[in-house]
């Protein structure tokens, strides 16, 4: 079955670019604006793995990581780890990888593709 | 020296001794004559003369009187004087509290004469000083900001751009022409290069805003400089070039790892670039008092002195005709400072043109987790200039500061051409030689200075010098 994966995204580009990267890996992709458009399309489409950026504007996301403890986060972020860390994100077990952007394609797809099978 | 003086100042400041001396001596010499000639008419205008008894008494009042109205006057003088003396001294006290940067000194003279008024001006000045200073850490902190911002902001764009430019590059979209991929490839390198550059810029804005993270775990330091080393073997041997380490037994502390590691490849990426081909790179490691010493050394170009004074400047770059084949983002080695200073080590360069360079850093053996900010943006060649500018006046007199800025337009106020403009002086006779030769002196005093400046631990290392030196 395809893997499905919500991009979530202040950005339009960004979130044009990685659901064209990943669609065209191969996997399901949904994306979503900000973190409201994340919880409701959670709700439906019901994703194997949500990449969220860690700065957007409206609902939290800390709050919002709080809300979604059964489904595979990964953050991407301009900031780096050290920072994401600081601001008491990065703490919930969820929580599979960071994504430093800018990203490379390649890195991105591989470290992708081993989250969703270490989910099996 | 100072403490010493203003013991003795407390009862006699140098205004109230000379006062007080003054009061004295007029007090002696002007009574001294107008009773000398008094006695002198009274003695001549009796018509009977006096007994010897009598002209003893008499004189011995006459001295009396003298004396007595010396030692008030004097007494008076120095009341009067303490008076004058007492506020200046305050606002001497005053004007060194400012000097430390103690804005909120105030003055409490109350008199209604000149020093009264001094003593508002003073205070008045003091508070606007103080507007000043908070103005400019103001527009500092803003400046920090906004160059923290501008980089997140410009990171973002580079992220979608990036990842389309990639997409094209791998034939998401379609097969490419051989001059569409060379085009492609011209376009990701620079968006590269760009993204680099503003990565660097916010690792800056980081130092700059003590924000910069240090994750301190108990490290063995040979390990770190030996991975490194491997890390960076795989750009030497594009140029054949040795990396050969000399480390010396390192104790275990408290670093991290990944910064240390940053400052090492930064420096022999540094080298490799100023290296010829199938030369070597040295690598040094040992443990000095306090703390850890590194360095590294090449046997490149090597660097003048007018560069190593600015080579820790931000986007500085060397003045060399195959500076652009080097590329990179002109703010590695500013960033290197950062996190060095960052942690109270000192970095600092030995260098001769032509005969390579050798980057030294120390860092300490316990780790420094109160980060404070540390200017990376701004270099001290300002403060230079200051003081070169301040010996012209003293040596040349008004005609200093004309001759400074012509030596200025001209780019010419490194070491080397200041000694030769002195060396001019002293053949023409324009100033005399014991006073050129002080001022040569005074020049050179300038720019060891600086070397101090940055690189205090430069003594301890002297003997190396000599021995590792790169003659």
């Amino acid at each position: 079955m395809t893997k499905k994966i919500l991009v979530v995204d202040d950005e339009e580009d960004i979130r044009k670019s990685v659901s064209q990267i990943l669609e065209l890996n191969g996997y399901r992709v949904l994306t979503a604006n900000d973190g409201d458009d994340c919880l409701l399309k959670v709700q439906e489409f019901k994703p194997d793995l949500i990449l969220l950026d860690i700065m957007m504007p409206g609902m939290s996301v800390v709050e919002l990581v709080e809300r979604l403890k059964d489904i595979k986060i990964a953050f991407m972020s301009v900031v780096r780890i050290s920072d994401a860390r600081r601001r008491g994100l990065c703490t919930q077990d969820n929580i599979v990888d960071f994504f430093q952007k800018p990203f490379n394609v390649t890195d991105l797809i591989d470290r992708v593709e081993l989250i969703l099978k270490g989910y099996e | 020296m100072d403490e010493k003086n203003n013991k003795e100042c407390f009862i006699f400041s140098k205004i109230n001794r000379k006062l007080t001396l003054l009061f004295i001596i007029v007090g002696f010499v002007a009574p001294a004559l107008a009773i000398y000639y008094f006695y002198y008419i009274a003695i001549n205008s009796f018509t009977f003369a006096i007994s010897q008894e009598q002209a003893t008494l008499l004189g011995t009042i006459v001295i009396g009187m003298i004396v007595l109205i010396a030692i008030d006057t004097g007494f008076i003088g120095f009341l009067i004087s303490k008076n004058i003396s007492k506020p200046i001294k305050e606002l001497c006290n005053a004007t060194k509290e400012l000097e430390k940067g103690n804005y909120d000194f105030r003055l409490d003279i109350k008199s209604y004469d000149e020093i009264g008024e001094l003593s508002k001006s003073f205070n008045k000045t003091t508070s606007t000083l103080a507007k000043i200073e908070e103005q400019r850490l103001e527009i500092d902190r803003a400046k920090t900001e906004f160059l923290s911002i501008t980089s997140h902001e410009l990171r973002s764009p580079m992220t979608p751009m990036k990842a389309q430019l990639q997409m094209l590059k791998r034939e998401y979209f379609g097969k490419l022409s051989k001059d569409q991929k060379k085009s492609l490839e011209i376009i990701i390198r620079n968006a590269d290069r760009l993204d680099n550059i503003i990565a660097d810029f916010l690792e800056i804005s980081r130092i700059e805003a003590a924000r910069l993270k240090f994750n301190f775990q108990e490290t063995d330091i040979k390990h770190i400089i030996e991975e490194t080393i491997e890390f960076m073997n795989g750009f030497a041997r594009e140029k054949n070039i040795k990396l050969v380490t000399q480390i010396e037994k390192l104790p275990k502390i408290e670093v991290d790892s990944g910064r240390l590691s940053q400052v090492l490849r930064n420096l022999i990426n540094n080298a490799i670039k100023f290296s010829e081909e199938n030369s070597k790179i040295e690598i040094f490691a040992k443990t000095e008092k306090n703390y850890i010493f590194f360095s590294v050394k090449d046997y490149g170009c090597g660097l003048t002195s007018e560069n190593q004074l600015r080579i820790f400047e931000p986007f500085y770059q060397v003045q060399n005709a195959s500076r652009r084949k080097h590329g990179g983002t002109g703010l590695g080695l500013a960033i290197c400072r950062g996190i060095v200073e960052a942690q109270n080590g000192k970095i600092w360069v030995e260098s001769k043109s032509g005969k390579g360079s050798k980057f030294n850093f120390t860092i300490p053996l316990e780790p420094v987790r109160d980060i404070k900010p540390i200017k990376v943006l701004f270099s001290n060649r300002g403060k230079i200039e200051r003081k070169i500018k301040e010996e012209f006046n003293i040596a040349l007199g008004p005609l200093g500061e004309n001759e400074f800025n012509e030596l200025k337009n001209k780019n010419a106020i490194d070491k080397e051409d200041l000694e030769e403009y002195i060396n001019f002086l002293i053949e023409k006779f324009i100033i005399p030689y014991d006073r050129g030769k002080d001022f040569k002196n005074r020049i050179s005093k300038i720019f060891g200075f600086e070397k101090d400046l940055i690189n205090m631990k430069q003594d301890y290392f002297s003997e190396d010098l000599g021995r590792e030196g790169l003659n």
